[in-house]
């Protein structure tokens, strides 16, 4: 009986992917990145999982073989922080400044825009009100194998993302999540993959509590101790119920405490400081996200052994902006050093992850990417950083970031160079199955709308 | 019948020009503007004017002289840019009268809505601004904010007043001493103070092409004013049939005819660029205000003889990596290229530290006479009336102050002054202030 359930079992997981069980590539360049590349090796995949990789493998009988002759094997590519899965609005922000923010409020927001004022929804008071707050929003239960960003994002080589619903000061709780699927529960990898904060403000008049960054860190400060009291609260109730007054159920703090990880925005150096001495006071496991002054906060990164996420998607001049005023010193210095952050961080050995910063064709990325790898950035590190660091950052390096047996079947073969231009994508397995790819054409702006771009970082004082 | 009613214009004149205006200040250090200091000298006043300034003067007998030595005498100082009797505390709504809502609002007069009795006058007064120009400006004064409605771009007629007088009438120098015209302008992305993250609506980042927009409408509308007013005139002109007065265009004739200026309020280089066509353009004559930066105008001001009201100089600089004595150094800017300027404080609280607005600019680099003149015979030449005031010449009023020292700098005290011969008072808010809290057991 149980071992028909397992076969029933097996049987289910294979039935989707609707190709051969396994496929095995022969004879290609394999670069597992947690090894030595193979010059010549073989990569098997069954039920969406690897199953062997070497340089001399036996084929099984029943495997779908391609040639892999001149082609090269990576892991597939891992966007730290995404939002590939969950549908954009249809159309983009009208207003071009709007989009070099960080993800502030906005109504055409998918989500139910946390803190938006509404007649139902009146401003924020305080942190009683838990103003932009949606912790206990999961982007599992907001992804769909719809979205039409997967096509390109796997175009790119992702083969995964970890999305986060990208709205508020307590955005909601990230997953892990493969670029394909034929139902949003396929997709998941990991369903909780740490809590999304930014620095949003209210935004002026009548909006309300927090309306400055130090109203918005006293309140993410003051949700993080009302959750430690919460949780001590819950637990004396549970084990006392009689004559124990309940505490009140808070959705907010339920998802704060659910995440295993916190994800804070530092994008000056200043703010790296300032984020990681907040992380410290609150004892949170914290990843830093944003990074364009990295470049400069190594010291900090490498003394607090922090993990930090660079968004790739490098600061550049607005597309709106008027041309008789020029951009401060600060800015010009900023926009031209970004760049040269991960090879910064790889040389001072602190852990890092790239992220797209919503960037999704594949020539954005490479150009992105280039940009890096001019200021001294190693390929090997480039991959590193889009592939295992990603995994272990966020624990899941034992299932994915990397060819090993057991792993994810996550894969991008092409044909040469993954950083180089000319290199063609000829395969991409998400879960064991192929995608060939067709890059989509450019779209009329060049430049992606989505969530979240760097931020240009503004004029504050150090 | 005549002579009843010249009986009742001497009394009257009498009432206005006492024998309080007749007198003579002798051993002081008269420092005429006009012309070189004299040591030792007098000035003498008859009627509210001045009738002789000179070495040696015997006074008749009877005739009341104040005895100078060791003190100085400056011609009064004049304020080119305030909103003086218009707005008493800018965020008190009730006491703000600075403009009108509407673009184009030329036939309103700042001047019949000056408030004689603003206790920001005596203590301007106190530091020896004897006249000021109060400008109209955008309506709201302190409620207008960015989503109010649109600001104005003519609001009205500036006038010059004396600091004294129970009613505008008895303040007037000038009803109209120009067009109070805010050029339109790219509103720059929100610099210093303003909260670049907030979204547009609430003030943040403007897309550049949204202000752009706007801007060119406000110029085609402005230029279209313009035209209008120019063909209202011809049909008067004409005394065409069914010719209709209008107030605003019949304000804008003096405009027109060059008799009456525009003041032209322009920060940045490519507003004062908008500021010169529209002076090219509408062969108008035109003064610059509180601009914050000369940047390649300065020939193109001069060219055309475009004079400039330079606002406080204590500013930051317009932009981060702008030179910290980017404001310090701009009315020496002006000077150097040689385009005539007068100081204005563009302020009412303030207006008092006029004299201090032009002693930072001799600090970094403009001479100290050209400050001097800067706060007030070249007002008066700007403003058109440099034979009423100004200087300490034969034939001026006598709009004078007696200190111990030079004006510009701040331990100087005023120990007398004159408007129109008149001794006025030096108390004030701020000394009763001083006064009461130095009693404070």
């Amino acid at each position: 009986m149980k071992r028909l359930v397992v076969l029933l079992l097996v049987a289910a997981s294979a039935l989707p992917a609707q190709g051969p069980a396994a496929v095995a590539i022969h004879n290609a360049r394999v670069v597992p990145v947690s090894g030595p590349v193979i010059a010549r090796g073989t990569v098997v995949l069954r039920d969406g999982l690897i199953e062997a990789v070497g340089a001399d493998v036996n084929i099984p009988a029943d495997a779908w073989v391609i040639e892999g002759d001149g082609l090269t094997i990576y892991p597939g590519l891992i966007d730290a922080l995404s939002t590939f899965g969950i549908p954009q609005p249809a159309t983009p922000q009208a207003n071009g400044a709007a989009a070099q923010q960080p993800a502030a409020p906005q109504i055409t927001s998918p989500l139910a825009t946390p803190g938006a004022v509404t007649a139902a929804n009146p401003p924020a008071r305080g942190p009683e009100d838990r103003p932009m707050t949606t912790s206990w929003v999961r982007a599992a239960d907001l992804v769909k194998p719809t979205d039409r960003r997967l096509n390109s994002a796997r175009a790119a080589g992702f083969t995964t993302a970890v999305t986060f619903p990208p709205r508020g000061i307590f955005a909601g709780q990230g997953a892990i999540v493969d670029l394909a699927g034929e139902t949003p529960g396929q997709m998941i990898v990991a369903d909780n993959a740490g809590e999304y904060v930014t620095l949003a403000t209210s935004g002026g008049f009548g909006g309300g509590f927090p309306n400055s960054l130090m109203g918005t860190i006293a309140y993410v400060r003051q949700l993080y101790l009302d959750a430690e009291h919460y949780r001590i609260a819950k637990q004396f109730y549970a084990a006392h119920p009689r004559g124990t007054a309940r505490p009140d159920y808070d959705r907010a703090l339920e998802g704060v405490l659910d995440a295993p990880r916190v994800l804070l925005p530092a994008t000056r150096r200043t703010d790296v400081d300032r984020m990681l001495r907040f992380a410290d006071d609150l004892r949170l496991q914290a990843v830093l996200y944003g990074l364009p002054e990295g470049y400069r906060s190594a010291d900090l990164l490498k003394k607090a052994g922090a993990s930090v996420l660079v968004n790739l998607r490098w600061p550049e001049k607005g597309r709106d902006t008027d041309p008789d005023e020029p951009d401060t010193l600060q800015v010009l210095r900023v926009r031209d050093r970004a760049p040269s952050t991960p090879a910064v961080l790889a040389q001072n050995g602190v852990k890092f992850a790239l992220y797209t910063g919503g960037l999704e064709r594949r020539a954005d990325l490479l150009r992105e990417i280039k940009r890096a790898l001019d200021e001294g950035l190693s390929p090997e590190d480039a991959l590193r950083a889009l592939t295992l660091s990603p995994a272990e950052i966020y624990g899941v390096a034992d299932r994915l970031g990397s060819i090993e047996p057991g792993k994810i079947a996550n894969l991008v073969v092409t044909k040469g160079d993954i950083f180089q231009t000319a290199t063609e994508v000829k395969y991409v397995f998400v879960d064991g199955v192929k995608f060939e790819p067709v890059e989509e054409p450019a779209p009329a702006n060049a430049r992606p709308e989505s969530a979240p771009p760097t931020p240009e970082p503004q004029g504050e004082k150090q | 019948m005549k002579s009843i009613a010249f009986a009742f214009l001497f009394a009257a004149a009498a009432l206005v020009a006492g024998d309080d205006d007749t007198f003579l200040i002798r051993g002081a250090t008269v420092h005429p503007v006009a012309s070189a200091e004299i040591v030792d000298g007098f000035v003498l006043v008859r009627d509210g004017k001045i009738a002789g300034v000179g070495r040696v003067f015997t006074p008749p007998k009877g005739m009341r002289v104040i005895e100078g030595k060791g003190l100085h005498v400056y011609p009064g100082m004049i304020d080119s840019g305030t909103q003086m009797g218009l707005s008493e505390i800018g965020s008190t709504r009730e006491s703000v009268d600075t403009g009108e809502l509407g673009k184009f609002d030329p036939q309103l007069r700042a001047e019949i809505a000056i408030n004689p009795s603003s206790e920001h006058i005596p203590v301007t007064r106190a530091n020896g601004i004897t006249s000021v120009v109060s400008l109209p400006m955008s309506a709201g004064g302190g409620g207008g904010g960015r989503r109010g409605p649109a600001p104005s771009i003519i609001a009205g007629q500036a006038a010059l007043v004396h600091l004294d007088g129970w009613t505008w009438e008895e303040m007037d120098i000038l009803k109209s001493a120009g067009m109070s015209l805010r050029i339109p302008t790219i509103l720059a992305p929100a610099g210093r103070g303003g909260d670049p993250d907030a979204p547009p609506a609430l003030g943040g980042r403007y897309s550049f092409a949204e202000a752009r927009r706007n801007y060119e409408t406000d110029l085609r509308e402005l230029r279209d004013f313009f035209e209008h007013a120019r063909r209202y005139q011809k049909a008067k002109a004409a005394n065409e049939k069914g010719f209709r007065p209008d107030l605003k265009f019949e304000a804008m004739l003096p405009v027109l005819e060059g008799k009456e200026p525009v003041v032209v309020l322009a920060a940045r280089e490519r507003a004062i660029r908008d500021a010169v066509q529209l002076a090219d353009q509408q062969k108008v004559r035109v003064i610059i205000a509180n601009p914050r930066e000369i940047g390649k105008m300065g020939p193109e001001l001069k060219a055309r003889n475009i004079p400039a009201i330079l606002g406080p100089t204590l500013e930051l600089p317009l932009r981060d990596d702008d030179p910290y004595d980017a404001a310090y150094t701009l009315p020496d800017q002006f000077f150097k290229a040689g385009v005539k300027f007068a100081f204005g404080s563009f302020d009412n609280e303030f207006s008092r530290n006029l004299p201090y607005q032009a002693a930072t600019a001799v600090a970094f680099g403009l001479p100290h006479e050209e400050a001097l003149k800067a706060i007030t015979l070249n007002a008066a030449q700007i403003w058109g009336v440099s034979d009423r005031i100004g200087s300490i010449e034969e034939g001026k009023w006598a709009d004078l102050m007696i200190t111990d020292g030079d004006p510009l700098e701040a331990k100087t005290q005023v120990k007398q002054l004159f408007i129109k011969g008149k001794n006025v008072d030096l108390d004030n808010k701020q000394k009763r202030l001083y006064e009461k809290y130095m009693n404070r057991p």
